[in-house]
């Protein structure tokens, strides 16, 4: 099985004043496409650090991070834009949709800017996935008109619109209770399972990392263990 | 739909709809765009179409497209002149070949010669206006004239006078009353005294047509100096081949009178300046105050130049009394009782509650002033058909005298009620020349003939003192009153007949042509290349051996032509300081904007946005406002010139006025290239201005979209 990302020895240290804060050291991970993973630790154990250099909108300050096979170092800021536009999506803990466009407008806009679709593919592609996250008939609505469940869900529509190897999210739930958190999860796992996207999705809640396939822990910027979850995913 | 399209649709969405979500902001932003906008349609069409006015206005009554002057000339040819007055210009000597030389030019449509310059006119006063009448019917009576009409305006004109005397006599008794006994002025003002009372004497009329030449002169010496007003009046003309001047300036219009006859002596006096100078005082203020109560709805009640006017009037009866003679002032008196109303017998009395106008009677009064006593009255002090005498200083230092007759008033369409062109006579060619002390070839023939029949050689230059202080002995030891020769003051028969001759003789084109000029406009057959045919004019007259300056128009128009320019200074200075504020708002709204946008911006760019597409997102929302208002304002502007279109246009409430917009009215057209300009800058300033929050929105990292807070 081949890995879709490859984390090796990476470093991150954030200045804060005067003082260097390491948030990851020398943090080595591979993930392997198809993978569900989930990513635990308590807050402040580099698991944002971790997901924002997998996800290209970060960089390292030691190490190399691979993604889909290409070095993320060497990629210029507009290759590693395009890199996240057609290899990666992204879930937010906020959610993070455009207040101003519409549902359908949200899910769509990540195709708009990859171009290429004709109008009526655009449509058509939108359509089914907000059926498949349960939200058809909302189309037309806009983000504040909707729960926070349901805005998640878009979110999660946006994300794979593009159909990227990649999904990552981070704390996909911490801004929902915790039965609409395992609605999410749940959703994301269909989609695993559907398309065999590769999920990397950060928690500090054992509810929601035990539908995972694989867990892995992260502590004081360390990775403190890689454990199977109750499965043959991995 | 390509995916192209689909994106420029979502960015305007996205545009549109930020800008929908913050109304207050973009009301903002929007309305300072508007109002600019607004500013530069309306500014920049009135402008427009004063500079087309002006143009007019100056091309089409005096300046022509170029005008052309010795380049040797001390000063720059102002054709309205300056504030030092009439510009020290070179003559250029012979118009004739200039005129040749610049008619050689494809593009010259015509060459109008000219000589602008000011003088003095001198009128005569009231009495001496009336003394001359009588002196004419006393003349013919003693040439045995018998006719009953001749008799009675002679009996008028003796009674006016008589009853001028009383008047001047009034004056000056009162005057006395408050007066110093012991001065030197009382001593001379009592021998005035003493020349009125003998003027109103039963016994000097009653010899007076005994022998009325000689109470003639008495009154001529004695009585007429003693009312000076009106004495000398400046004038400003232009001296030029009037037939080619007429066609040229298609605006120039005769009122009152007829052209001068082609290659006569004449003069046409400006309307506007007859108005202003040559008008009974009186009759000129109530105009003045109909105008400002008309035009710029000035009321007396609260108008302290209204009121200065009305009280001006009040003390200037006598001016309407001395023209009055015995019988007119009796109609004068039935008239006006019966307009106030009054019952009063003193006819000053009744001039002056007729001219003590207020906001409630003025209309009445101005009716009744016209209609009934102005018909009695000369309003003027120069009518058409009589000679009046310009005195102006020659180049070389002497006062010259020149008797030119007037054959009618002149104006220019749609500059009546402008002074700058309006005060402008027009005056023969010929007369100018003698005015202007250049000797023509005809004049120093006919000089030379008077010398020599008066017996006179050239002074001796070593002898001139003696020649003239000297010689004592010949001259007359004492002042003998004697009896004024009419015939042996003028000059010999043939002399008299010389003169006439001269006014009366029609010169030809070649005459009018071949002679000094100062300045010359030419028309062009096509003004648009103007600068292309100046520098051929220049040539062509520099072939020709004549060093002239071509200049345009405008330059010759001076302080004038500048205003345009002046005014359009200020407006774009104006329009600078919107625009800057505007950028400055706008600029800062639309930072506060993208920083609270941070997360959306970093959103996108997480999920693929580059950064070129957060600048033109950015970027269409300002430039989105910018067109949007920018055209909006645009079309209030051109809603606003066409209310001013629709209401007959911005009236001219003054003389400046009326030549800038060349009319009484300036009916402003919407120019399409202020249009294109307003929305240009329009464009050019919302894009400066959302150029800075847009490249800080491309610098919001993808990181921002991962902040846990909200």
């Amino acid at each position: 099985m081949s890995a879709i990302v490859s984390v090796q020895a990476v470093s991150k240290d954030y200045q804060l004043g005067k003082t260097v804060v390491p948030a990851l050291r020398e943090v080595s991970l591979e993930v392997n496409a198809g993978e569900f993973l989930s990513i635990a630790g308590p807050s402040g154990s580099g698991k944002t650090t971790l997901l924002n250099l997998i996800g290209c909108v970060d960089t390292p300050t030691g190490g190399a991070v691979r993604v889909s096979g290409k070095d993320t170092s060497r990629l210029s800021e507009r290759a590693l834009t395009d890199l996240r536009l057609r290899t990666i999506g992204f879930i937010f803990q906020s959610f993070n949709l455009v207040s101003v466009l519409t549902v359908f407008q949200n899910v769509e806009f990540p195709l708009l800017l990859q171009g290429g679709l004709s109008g009526r593919e655009r449509r058509a592609r939108v359509s089914a996935l907000l059926e498949a996250v349960g939200l058809q008939g909302h189309g037309a609505h806009r983000p504040s008109e909707l729960s926070g469940g349901q805005r998640q869900r878009v979110a999660v529509a946006r994300a794979l619109v593009t159909r990227p190897a990649l999904v990552l999210a981070d704390e996909p739930t911490a801004n929902l209770d915790s039965q609409t958190g395992a609605n999410i999860i749940d959703l994301m796992k269909e989609m695993n399972r559907k398309d065999g996207t590769t999920f990397i999705f950060s928690t500090h809640d054992p509810k929601v990392m035990s539908h995972a396939s694989a867990i892995v822990r992260i502590a004081d910027g360390r990775i403190t263990g890689r454990e199977l979850v109750n499965g043959p995913t991995a | 739909m390509t995916s192209r399209l689909g994106a420029a649709s979502v960015l305007l969405q996205i545009a549109f709809r930020n800008l929908f979500a913050s109304r207050v902001k973009t009301a903002i932003i929007g309305g300072i765009i508007l109002l600019g906008a607004v500013l530069v349609v309306v500014g920049s069409s009135l402008l427009d179409s004063i500079d087309l006015g002006m143009r007019q206005s100056i091309q089409g009554s005096l300046g022509g497209n170029v005008q052309v002057y010795s380049r040797d000339s001390k000063d720059d040819l102002q054709i309205y002149g300056s504030m030092m007055g009439s510009s020290d210009l070179e003559p250029v000597p012979d118009f004739a070949a200039l005129k040749q030389a610049l008619l050689g030019v494809p593009n010259v449509k015509a060459v109008v010669p000219m000589g602008i310059d000011r003088a003095m006119v001198g009128a005569g006063n009231l009495i001496d206006v009336v003394l001359a009448k009588l002196r004419a019917d006393a003349n013919r009576i003693l040439a045995g004239d018998p006719s009953p009409e001749l008799r009675r305006d002679y009996e008028a004109h003796k009674a006016h006078v008589r009853r001028m005397a009383e008047l001047l006599h009034e004056e000056l008794k009162s005057a006395r009353a408050i007066a110093d006994t012991s001065t030197t002025e009382y001593k001379e003002r009592h021998a005035e005294y003493l020349d009125l009372e003998r003027a109103m004497d039963e016994g000097f009329w009653a010899r007076f047509d005994a022998d009325p030449l000689g109470g003639l002169e008495f009154l001529e010496n004695r009585i007429a100096p003693l009312s000076a007003d009106n004495a000398f009046v400046f004038i400003r003309y232009v001296g030029t081949d009037l037939d080619a001047f007429a066609k040229a300036f298609d605006r120039m219009q005769v009122v009152d009178g007829q052209m001068v006859p082609h290659g006569q002596r004449g003069i046409l006096l400006g309307k506007w300046y007859a108005e202003e100078y040559l008008k009974l005082r009186p009759a000129h203020r109530l105009d003045k105050i109909r105008d400002a109560r008309e035009i710029q709805r000035r009321r007396i009640a609260t108008d302290e130049e209204l009121q200065r006017w009305v009280k001006e009037n009040a003390g200037a009866t006598r001016d309407i009394l001395l023209q009055l003679d015995p019988v007119k002032a009796e109609e004068a008196k039935v008239r006006l009782q019966r307009d106030l109303g009054s019952q009063e017998e003193d006819l000053g009395k009744l001039v002056a509650d007729l001219l003590a106008v207020d906001d409630q009677n003025f209309d009445r009064h101005y009716r009744a002033f016209y209609d009934d006593l102005a018909p009695l009255l000369q309003l003027y002090l120069v009518n058409v058909g009589d000679t009046i005498t310009i005195k102006a200083p020659t180049k070389t230092g002497y006062m010259k005298s020149v008797n030119v007759k007037v054959y009618g008033f002149v104006q220019f369409k749609g500059l009546e009620k402008s002074g700058i062109a309006g005060v402008m006579s027009l005056m023969d060619l010929m007369t100018w020349r003698d005015l202007y002390g250049h000797l023509t070839a005809e004049r120093a023939r006919e000089i030379a003939e008077l010398k020599k029949s008066a017996g006179l050689e050239g002074l001796d230059r070593d002898r001139a003192e003696a020649d003239m202080f000297g010689a004592a002995t010949d001259g007359p030891a004492e002042t003998k009153q004697s009896r004024i020769d009419e015939v042996r003051l003028v000059g010999h028969r043939d002399e008299q007949a010389a003169r006439q001759d001269r006014f009366d003789r029609v010169y030809s084109q070649d005459e009018i042509d071949q002679g000094v000029v100062l300045n010359a406009a030419v028309i062009l057959k096509d003004p648009g290349r103007m600068r292309e045919s100046m520098r051929q004019i220049e040539a062509a007259a520099g072939k020709a051996g004549l060093p002239i300056k071509a200049i345009t128009w405008q330059e010759a128009s001076g302080m004038v032509g500048q205003f345009v320019t002046l005014s359009r200074l200020v407006l774009y200075v104006a329009v600078l300081i919107i625009f800057a504020v505007a950028l400055v708002i706008i600029n800062n709204a639309m930072v506060m904007a993208t920083l609270q946008r941070v997360k959306e911006i970093g959103t996108m760019r997480a999920i693929g946005a580059q950064r070129r597409f957060v600048l033109v997102m950015l970027m269409v929302e300002t430039v989105f406002i910018g067109l949007v208002f920018g055209a909006l304002g645009a079309g209030i502007g051109i809603g606003i010139l066409e209310i001013i279109r629709a209401r007959g246009g911005i009236p001219a409430t003054s003389d400046q006025l009326n030549f800038f917009f060349s009319g009484p009215a300036l009916v402003p057209a919407v120019g399409g290239v202020s249009l294109a300009v307003a929305l240009g800058i329009v464009f050019l300033v919302s894009v400066a201005s959302g150029l800075y929050p847009a490249i800080l929105g491309t610098r919001v990292t993808p990181l921002e979209a991962m902040s846990s807070e909200d």
